[in-house]
């Protein structure tokens, strides 16, 4: 995977070289980009231990996404070709890649949300997702069966109760939670910084910061998917199972944002047609 | 003086909601918010509403029974108060509810000790001035108003329906093309759909052709809006005022009431705060209590994006009602005025001076890459004022647009408006061009007529131009005659008539634009960005009572609790235990203990000379 991410690396920067801008001119080149975030994101979890729990999503990820814009799209689309007149800016690395990197990382959190939703589907509740506190009464709620079992002032500090907590089911349901939140708060703040320098863009360049063009519309209802996300994970009695739905519907949204908008064929994000 | 003393001492417990535990308070109101909050107590003075006046009671009584067990009993609200968040849709409700709780357990336990409280405080009620009834009633009856409407637009399934139906009638949008003529809606949805209930007609009649200015829409932004500033004001604020102000804690069991405590045996205060104060905390000690917090941004961040998006939002909308907006195609060499060109775009615009400029093309330009393709646009631009005199003058490219007096000037289209052509030795003739085709794609084309055959009948040679650079002939019966270059002066015969191509004349199109909303929507750009990063940092908070000689330490954060408890468990690990053994002289410090190691309290332990010596 380490030896994909610097094939990928050298790949992007072979065609910046080659033609003086960042290789984000089509969606061909976008997709090579996304699947390079995967590498990337597989390199950083790599660094903080957690490759275990998140390689098979980004390795697979990185692959199926290589491999589509690879094999499906035409090859014409594949050569590396000078920039139209409007996409000819300064803002174009910025907004772009900053788009790009946040669909990567939300896509990773979304795909661990999902991860979490099929595996654990009627027990997150129980194993009570993001809220490891000593709150009696809120645990005492959660699992009758310990308090039924000790004595009460036993509990608060009971070495079994930490045992139970350590179980491989919680663990792993507090982690997937937790690295979901993680990846997606840090993609959600890519994509707010993406929205808007593309608005500033658009406002420098044709005088309107926002036009209601679909992908625009599309990236706004995924950042307000990602905020109705973070907003149900403060909520005691809807996080948890509610969070996770919020974020699996997220993954579809971002991939609607990303490819489907193209289909439409409309717009002023015409560098993405598939035509 | 006695009511004001009352005022000075119980403002931050009234104006909190919640009552503080009875440490020495006067520290609180020297800060300068709780300063402000007092000069209104005392300005309102006299038009107190009765809940106040009730609260006031409240801890007039608890003044009196200071060492019972009503410290316990407000501190069991304490740890609730805390555990409010932004959006937690019942606590605001609860927390008011168990102000009346406790204000009726207050009166629970005053009727034992025989201070007859509520015959003060019916006189005080009949003492208010009878003059002032009505403004204290009107008043009482806004700050009502005030605090249902708060309650009503802050609650959380409300914004988060909000969102998602925003987002619902985005997409929709996006699936039904926007901004065409009916016909088109009755055409394309003629079909019926959805077994008749959905047609061309029930598109126009829900406004689904602009759906993003539709009342609807805009109504459901605004109740956003309302839904932001109602959950700021009433959720965020009063969280922060509290986290400000709850500092030292002068009970153990309190602390113990908390999501993450600790009870460290045989341990001291300095040494936590010192380890604290390494590990980046800010520390304030006070006699036997420690409070530490770290991040505090990340208290104020949330409360930032919701600003930060009513700017965005504020902005827009000046923008879409006091702004100014127009497009303009203009072949090269000719004139318009700005102000002619523009149109208003709401009820507040207003038209500044410098819509009196004259703009001039000077010229127009295509330029492309080796392979033929556009690379870009250029516009050679001379801004004359009133008086004749030259103000500005610029090259206007597609991402390049022309900035003067308010008002922006972008490239955005182009055209051909004539081909300028030398006919049999004679001319030059510019013959005016029409579009065939538009988009991106652009076709113009030109008629040269041959013969006399009058309006009707008119035979003669077509021109074809795709761009500036090159012109296709075709004869007067549709045959292809050829292509020539704009500028290579070769002629071509078609028809007996000599033809040279002299000059392809473009024209421009131009957007102009006059926005006053952009750098209040900049600023809340700006702002959201910085504040959405600055969320993610958690605020933690850190209290640590001296009881005898072990230490109880709490803990708090607004994020990430699983991760932040295995820190700070961390860090509380290093706390020396101080051990006298009698028999040694030499002690050195070893691992204070956690919740497992409770056993191994107790074993001979060593620790260093100075730090025991205390």
């Amino acid at each position: 995977m380490k030896f994909a991410f610097l094939c990928t690396t050298g790949f992007l920067t072979t065609r910046f070289f080659q033609t003086q801008h960042l290789p984000l001119g089509n969606l061909y080149e976008s997709l090579m980009f996304l699947s390079w975030g995967f590498s990337f994101l597989y390199l950083i979890s790599n660094v903080k231990n957690k490759k275990r729990l998140s390689a098979p999503v980004l390795a697979t990820s990185a692959l199926l996404v290589h491999a589509f814009a690879v094999l499906s799209l035409p090859h014409k689309m594949r050569e590396s070709m000078s920039l139209v007149p409007a996409l000819q800016s300064q803002w174009l690395m910025m907004h772009v890649s900053t788009t790009l990197i946040s669909y990567a990382t939300l896509l990773f959190g979304s795909l661990l949300a999902i991860v979490l939703l099929s595996i654990f589907h009627g027990e997150i509740k129980r194993y009570c997702v993001g809220n490891l506190t000593n709150n009696f009464e809120f645990r005492n709620k959660n699992y009758p069966l310990i308090s039924k079992n000790f004595p009460k002032q036993i509990i608060t500090e009971s070495f079994s109760y930490s045992l139970f907590l350590n179980s491989r089911k919680c663990q792993l349901i507090h982690l997937l939670d937790k690295w979901t939140y993680q990846a997606i708060s840090l993609g959600f703040s890519f994509l707010t910084i993406g929205i808007i320098s593309g608005a500033v863009w658009a406002n420098e360049a044709w005088g309107s910061y926002w036009s209601w063009d679909p992908k625009e519309t599309w990236a706004l209802i995924t950042w307000l998917i990602y905020a109705i996300y973070l907003h149900i994970r403060i909520n005691k009695k809807w996080m948890g199972k509610g969070s996770a739905m919020a974020a699996s519907m997220g993954f579809f949204l971002v991939w609607i944002c990303f490819l489907g908008v193209n289909l439409l064929g409309v717009g002023l994000h015409n560098y993405g047609w598939l035509i | 003086m006695n009511t004001i003393q009352h005022l000075s001492t119980e403002a931050p417990s009234v104006l909190g909601g919640h009552r503080l535990l009875k440490s020495s308070s006067c520290s609180y109101f020297v800060t300068t918010a709780h300063g402000f909050l007092l000069a209104r107590r005392m300005l309102s003075g006299i038009s107190q509403p009765e809940k106040y006046r009730r609260i006031l009671v409240n801890s007039y009584n608890r003044k009196q029974s200071n060492s019972s067990n009503t410290t316990v009993k407000t501190s069991t609200k304490l740890p609730s108060v805390d555990h409010l968040t932004p959006s937690d849709a019942p606590s605001v409700s609860n927390a008011e509810g168990r102000e009346d709780a406790a204000s009726s357990s207050q009166w629970k336990e005053r009727k034992d000790d025989g201070v007859d409280v509520r015959a003060g405080f019916s006189s005080g009620k009949d003492k208010k001035p009878a003059l002032l009834t009505d403004s204290f009633e009107y008043f009482a009856f806004l700050r009502r108003l005030k605090r249902t409407a708060e309650k009503l637009l802050s609650s959380f399934p409300l914004a988060i329906a909000e969102l998602a139906i925003i987002g619902a009638l985005c997409a929709v949008g996006t699936l039904i093309e926007q901004g065409q003529s009916r016909e088109f809606y009755l055409q394309k949805y003629s079909e019926d759909w959805a077994f008749g209930l959905f047609n061309g007609e029930w598109v126009l009649n829900l406004c689904l052709d602009h759906v993003y200015t539709a009342p609807y829409f805009l109504g459901l932004l605004a109740l956003l809006a309302a839904s932001l500033i109602a959950c700021t004001s009433s959720r965020q604020i009063p969280l922060v005022k509290i986290a400000r102000r709850w500092r030292f804690v002068n009970s153990g069991a309190s602390i113990s009431k908390l999501d993450f405590h600790e009870t460290l045996p045989h341990a001291r205060l300095a040494d936590l705060a010192v380890l604290l104060a390494g590990d980046k905390y800010q520390v304030f000690m006070r006699g036997p209590s420690l409070y530490a917090f770290k991040g505090l941004a990340g208290r104020f961040a949330p409360i930032g994006v919701h600003a930060a998006l009513l700017l965005i939002m504020g902005g827009a909308t000046y923008s879409a009602i006091g702004g100014y907006h127009g497009t303009i195609m203009v072949p090269q060499g000719l004139n318009f005025m700005v102000g002619e060109a523009m149109y208003p775009a709401g009820f507040l615009s207003q038209p500044p001076d410098s819509f009196d400029t004259e703009v001039h093309i000077n010229k127009f330009t295509i330029e492309t890459y080796p392979n033929g393709e556009v690379s870009q646009f250029r516009t050679d631009l001379s801004l004359f004022n009133l008086r004749g005199q030259e103000v500005s003058r610029k090259v206007i490219s597609v991402n390049d647009p022309l900035r003067y007096g308010g008002f922006t000037m972008y490239q955005t289209d182009w055209g051909i408006s004539t081909i300028q052509i030398h006919v049999d030795g004679e001319g030059p003739f510019n013959l005016v061009a029409a579009p065939l085709q538009t988009g991106d794609n652009k076709l113009f084309g030109t008629f040269l007529p041959i013969g006399d055959n009058g309006l009707a009948g008119a035979k003669g040679i077509s021109m074809l131009a795709r761009d500036l650079q090159s012109v296709v002939i075709y004869d007067s019966n549709g045959a292809f005659a050829g292509v020539r270059r704009s500028g290579s002066e070769k002629p071509i015969t078609v028809d007996g008539v000599t033809i040279i191509i002299d000059d392809i004349i473009g024209s421009t199109g131009l957007e102009m634009k006059l926005d006053p909303g952009v750098p209040i929507v900049y600023a809340g750009f700006a702002a959201l960005m910085l504040t959405t990063v600055l969320s993610y940092l958690c605020h933690l908070q850190v209290w640590a009572l001296q009881v005898d000689d072990s230490l109880v330490v709490g803990a708090k954060s607004n994020r990430n609790r699983a991760e932040f408890a295995e820190d700070l468990g961390k860090l509380l690990n290093f706390v020396p235990e101080i051990v006298r053994d009698r028999s040694m002289e030499n002690i050195a410090p070893i691992i204070s203990s956690t919740n497992e190691e409770l056993s191994m309290q107790g074993t001979s332990a060593k620790m260093d000379n100075e730090s025991s010596r205390s």
